[in-house]
């Protein structure tokens, strides 16, 4: 979880937008959003800074972010893949998906590759159960999944890692 | 307000609108069990166990938040509810880990309890996996959350009470867990290791680290805390003869819900190996052992012997700011009977003499104007020259609370980026030293924007104009060129405090230990009466102080110059009350204070000193030129818990017994008298210091006329006006008094007069040779001269390096990185230290933890003062910093 990226954060732009709002503590949710939209999530170095202009203690915040799970503490990958763990995915083999995925990104759920390409995460149904074993690429459905297709979607990821 | 009236288990009751329902079936004597509510801590409605059936219309509610409604009719034992509750336990406990047996909490966890009560035994619901104990190298608190029910007691504690804001949840669902940020060890959050959220968990997912005993204890006895001016109320458990654990004493009534780490985790000194047990006479320059009876004889023979040859003032007594009330009664009934001189004084003369100074001068008493309690009507409070996160925390947490949970303003004044600094909505970084030009400024500003109370002014204080005509020729320009705070600053910080109905002074050491205390803490007071907020209840003006008896020692009349309630030892009439009580004939003239006793010893006008309780090699300024003093003496005897580096160099040491093993009162920092119990037997040989003052006596032929300490208190209650009544019971209700002193009925001065004293640079300015300002800083995992904290192993354990805290630049500027060793040199003595790196302090200023005994920074500061200069700064001092 902890996976040191040694990502250089822009402290210019992060200040600019924070002084943007108010000290209001309702400010919060709304310059959390702003700073993942600009930065793709909210680098952790940010929340001591955001709690300091609203008057929160750091942990407060990071419980606030912790509990939406639509706002990220980690760079998120250019591209999310989400692979369906449904009940209809289950039995044709979503989990072999799953861990093939996996495989071919070399990272586990909720992780980013290094080269910020891809974000790995599971859903609970993405309800395409006609198409199972599926998942999803950004908004894009791929059904009927299979270690073949799994390995020409990854294709060039796959061969980066192997050589890294 | 119409009662509303209902029906809890058949029975009718009534409750005022607004009530829980929780709240009123326990205040009818009917038990409602319940996991996630507490008394001190905001309901949140977690747990659903408090639920109670409303057989109105069959709705389960959470007793510990539904409002109380008319005609409701509660039933709290209903099958449905019993189901209910015996279903959430069960569900509880489904998440709870097999290590139940083994668990420390033992049968102080609540959840244990509550299965009995209800029969829960064997779990048949299948268990879920669950995370495993964070590793923590602090000795103070182990966390394993597999045991967390989600109760958020902690997080309340954490945010509500001591709001250091180290917990919150984190995830959502079942994942949630109360964590620090970025879920890292408690050593890297902002956690002071207070202990309330341990003591407030239910379960055994917050426990005490490396405690003493583990499991079932049996008697619990409160008593109160001996380590600061706070005096808050703690319970030890006791088993075996020992103090097992620590706790905040919540049942006590005045108690302010939580300690801090030292009330928690620093009282193991008490069973420390270290502790002396039996007394040690010296002989050829090693200690023996000896009885109570030799050693004893041999003081007595002593102390008569001097008084023969050379007269009674060549004898001196250092009392104690850790010992009772009723023990610096004595001791200075001792010095003042027995040896018959004025040569007293205590340790917490060295920050708290400025304070008794001003305020005899300027209220006609030295003393208290307001209590803790106050604070809680404060719209507006001004922290200067103080660091009560590590000096007074009690004071740090009612401070935060008011900002944080009732929206008061802070004023801080400090150089330093602190903690405090975070919650201030106006922070002034005066130079290191100014403070009294930032204050006689903002006096101005007050007077010039006609800020001022004008009907207090003018009914009730006396040299208004004069303090108008100097400040009226005093341009804010020279306050910024020396203070550095801008015009505009002071202006604003002016408003600010003067414009509040309510405003409160909180000052420490910063303020009383500089070269100019007196002035500044006159200052101060300048301050309150322009604005009128003396004589306020939220107002007022409150000095930390450092010691749990600082208050205490001095009421007695453990001074050079006051007998018992500040009754000065020159007048005739004071002197006669005790002279046909004590059938005795008093000394008249001040004796020697405690710097002045050192300076005598040196050039051997004192001969013979005894010391109890205190430990000046570590405390005093020049700790090289004490000892110089020390060693000179014909005689010395020295009375503490440890062989202190003081005790080394005594002829005979007395071993003294600790707080809890013995009865006494201590008087805390707002003037309230608490009671001190007996837990434990004394360790060893040991004795109450109050016996062994008792005994002494007797062996020189005087005895003192007590055969029990009872008989001390009721004289003490008879004789010092300050103690004459029972206060607990006589507090006044009156509003707009001074309540904690005033029920005293001391001639209060009605016509405070202002004073005014002008800045005056400190002598020996920086030069290029020393051009850093030291700071000895207060440590939190410190205190005093540091006998007791150095001997409670977990506080040692957890603050044992020294180091010299320096701004980055200053430290790029010298080449400097974290953990290089430096040499730390003033004129007068030189330290050695490990560099850490900081941005909390300005530049060209760095700082030392001060009671650290191995490395006393007070060995850096100038030489003892004249006579007649009684402060010396002792907080700051000019350095330079050398690599090593
Ligand atoms: S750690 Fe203890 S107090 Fe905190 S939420 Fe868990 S059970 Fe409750
Ligand atoms: S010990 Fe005190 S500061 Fe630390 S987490 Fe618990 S309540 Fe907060
Ligand atoms: S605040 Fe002071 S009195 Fe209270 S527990 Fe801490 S050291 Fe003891
Ligand atoms: S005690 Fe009422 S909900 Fe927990």
């Amino acid at each position: 979880m902890n996976k040191e990226k040694d990502v250089q954060i822009d402290w210019t732009r992060l200040h600019e937008i924070i002084a943007e709002y108010g000290d209001e503590k309702w400010s919060l949710i709304p310059m959390l959003q702003k700073i993942q939209n600009e930065f793709g999530y909210i680098p952790p170095q940010a929340i001591p800074v955001i709690a300091d202009k609203l008057k929160l203690f750091p942990s407060e915040v990071q419980g606030v972010i912790s509990f939406y799970a639509q706002l990220y503490t980690e760079p998120r990958g250019k591209k999310t893949v989400r692979v369906c763990r449904g009940t209809a995915c289950h039995v044709r083999g979503g989990k072999t998906i799953l861990k093939l995925v996996k495989q071919h990104l070399g990272i586990d759920e909720g992780e980013t590759t290094d080269d910020l390409e891809y974000t790995l995460e599971t859903v609970a149904c993405i309800g395409v159960c006609a198409l199972a074993p599926s998942m999803v690429i950004d908004q894009h459905v791929h059904g009927r999944m299979n270690p073949k297709k799994v390995g020409q979607l990854f294709k060039q990821k796959g061969e980066q890692h192997e050589s890294t | 307000m119409q009662p509303v009236t209902l029906t809890i288990n058949r029975q009718e009751v009534s409750g005022h609108p607004g009530m829980t329902i929780l709240e009123l079936a326990r205040e009818s004597g009917i038990n409602i069990p319940t996991i996630c509510h507490h008394a001190k801590l905001a309901p949140i409605g977690a747990c659903r166990f408090c639920l109670v059936e409303n057989e109105q219309n069959g709705a389960l509610l959470a007793s510990c938040v539904t409002p109380i409604a008319p005609g409701m009719i509660i039933n709290t034992e209903s099958p449905r509810v019993l189901e209910h509750r015996k279903m959430i336990l069960k569900l509880i406990l489904a998440s709870h880990p097999d290590s139940c047996l083994v668990c420390d909490k033992g049968n102080q966890c609540q959840l244990r309890l509550l299965a009995a009560d209800l029969g829960i035994g064997l779990i048949e619901l299948d268990r879920i996996p669950q995370p495993a104990v964070t590793e923590e190298v602090n000795p103070f608190i182990v966390r394993d959350m597999s045991k967390c029910i989600l109760c958020a007691r902690c997080i309340r504690a954490c945010q509500e009470l001591v709001i250091e804001g180290a917990l919150d949840y984190f995830g959502r669902g079942f994942k949630a867990k109360p964590a620090t940020l970025n879920n890292f060890p408690l050593e890297y959050s902002e956690c002071t290791f207070c202990g309330t959220c341990v003591a407030l968990c239910p379960t055994g997912a917050l426990m005490e680290k490396e405690a003493l005993y583990r499991g079932a204890i049996g008697d619990a006895v409160q008593t109160t805390c001996p380590y600061c001016g706070c005096g808050c109320s703690i319970s030890l458990e006791i088993k075996d003869n020992q103090v097992a654990r620590v706790k905040p004493a919540f049942e006590e009534q005045d108690n302010q819900e939580a300690l801090c780490v030292k009330g928690s985790y620093g009282c193991d000194f008490i069973h420390s190996p270290k502790r002396l047990t039996k007394p040690l006479i010296k002989v050829n320059g090693d200690f023996q052992e000896a009885s109570w009876e030799e050693a004893l004889a041999v003081v007595a023979g002593a102390f008569n012997k001097i008084k023969k040859e050379h007269g009674a003032d060549s004898l001196a007594v250092l009392g104690s700011a850790n010992c009772t009330n009723e023990e610096n009664y004595l001791l200075q009934m001792f010095a003042r009977c027995v040896l018959g001189t004025n040569n007293i004084d205590n340790g917490s003369s060295l920050y708290y003499n400025a304070t008794l100074r001003a305020f005899s001068e300027s209220f006609g008493f030295p003393g208290i104007t307001h209590s803790l309690k106050d604070l809680e009507q404060a719209e507006v409070i001004l922290l200067i020259g103080a660091s009560p996160e590590a000096s007074a925390p009690l004071v740090n947490y009612l401070i935060k609370r008011a900002v944080k949970l009732r929206g008061a303003k802070l004023i801080v004044i400090d150089p330093r980026r602190t903690k405090l600094t975070f919650f201030a909505d106006c922070w002034l970084q005066p130079k290191v030293g100014t403070d009294l030009a930032l204050l006689n400024s903002l006096a101005k500003v007050i007077i010039e924007e006609n800020l001022i109370d004008h009907e207090f002014v003018a009914r009730k204080t006396d040299k208004f104009q004069l303090l108008a005509e100097i400040l009226g020729n005093y341009p804010l320009e020279m306050g910024e060129a020396v203070t550095g705070v801008g015009v505009e600053q002071i202006r604003q910080a002016a408003r600010l405090y003067a414009a509040a109905g309510k405003a409160a002074i909180i000052y420490g050491t910063g303020i009383t230990q500089q070269a100019l205390g007196v002035e500044s803490v006159k200052a101060l007071i300048n301050l309150t009466l322009l604005t009128g907020n003396i004589w306020r209840k939220g107002g007022g003006l409150h000095a930390l102080q450092r010691d749990c008896n600082a208050q205490g020692a001095c009421d007695m009349g453990a001074l050079p110059d006051y007998l018992p309630g500040y009754q000065h030892v020159g007048e005739a009439e004071a002197r006669n009350i005790f002279e046909t009580r004590w059938d005795v004939i008093l000394p008249s003239t001040p004796g020697a204070g405690a710097l002045e006793i050192i300076r005598q010893s040196r050039e051997g006008k004192i001969k013979g000193l005894y010391i109890t309780g205190e430990n000046p090699l570590a405390g005093f300024p020049q700790a090289a030129l004490v000892k110089e003093a020390l060693a000179t003496l014909e005689f010395l005897v020295v009375q503490d818990l440890f062989l202190t580096e003081t005790a080394k160099l005594a002829k005979v040491v007395l071993p003294a017994a600790g707080f809890a093993e013995k009865e006494g009162t201590f008087t805390n920092l707002e003037g309230k008298v608490q009671v001190i119990r007996k837990a434990i037997d004394p360790v060893g040989e040991s004795m109450p210091d109050w016996e062994i003052i008792l005994q002494l006596a007797g062996a020189m032929g005087k005895p003192l006329p007590f055969s029990s300490l009872q008989q001390v208190m009721d004289e003490i209650r008879e004789l010092v006006p300050l103690y004459r009544n029972d206060r607990e019971t006589n507090a006044p209700e009156e509003e707009d008094l001074w309540d904690t002193r005033f029920d005293y009925k001391l001639p209060l001065k009605t016509f405070p007069g202002f004073s005014l004293a002008e800045y005056a640079p400190p002598a020996g300015a920086p030069d290029d040779s020393y051009p850093y300002i030291l700071l000895a800083e207060t440590s939190l995992y410190r205190s005093g001269s540091g006998v007791r904290s150095t001997n409670s192993r977990r506080l040692s354990k957890y603050s044992s390096s020294f180091k010299l805290r320096i701004n980055e630049v200053d430290a790029q500027k010298m080449g400097l990185s974290s953990g290089d060793q430096v040499r730390v040199v003033s004129p007068d003595g030189q330290l050695q230290a490990a560099v850490e790196i900081t941005g909390s302090l300005p530049e060209g200023t760095v700082a030392l933890p001060r009671s650290v005994p191995e490395h006393p920074v007070t060995g850096l500061f100038s030489s003892l003062p004249e006579a007649a200069a009684k402060t010396s700064a002792r907080k700051t001092c000019y350095v330079r910093i050398e690599r090593s």
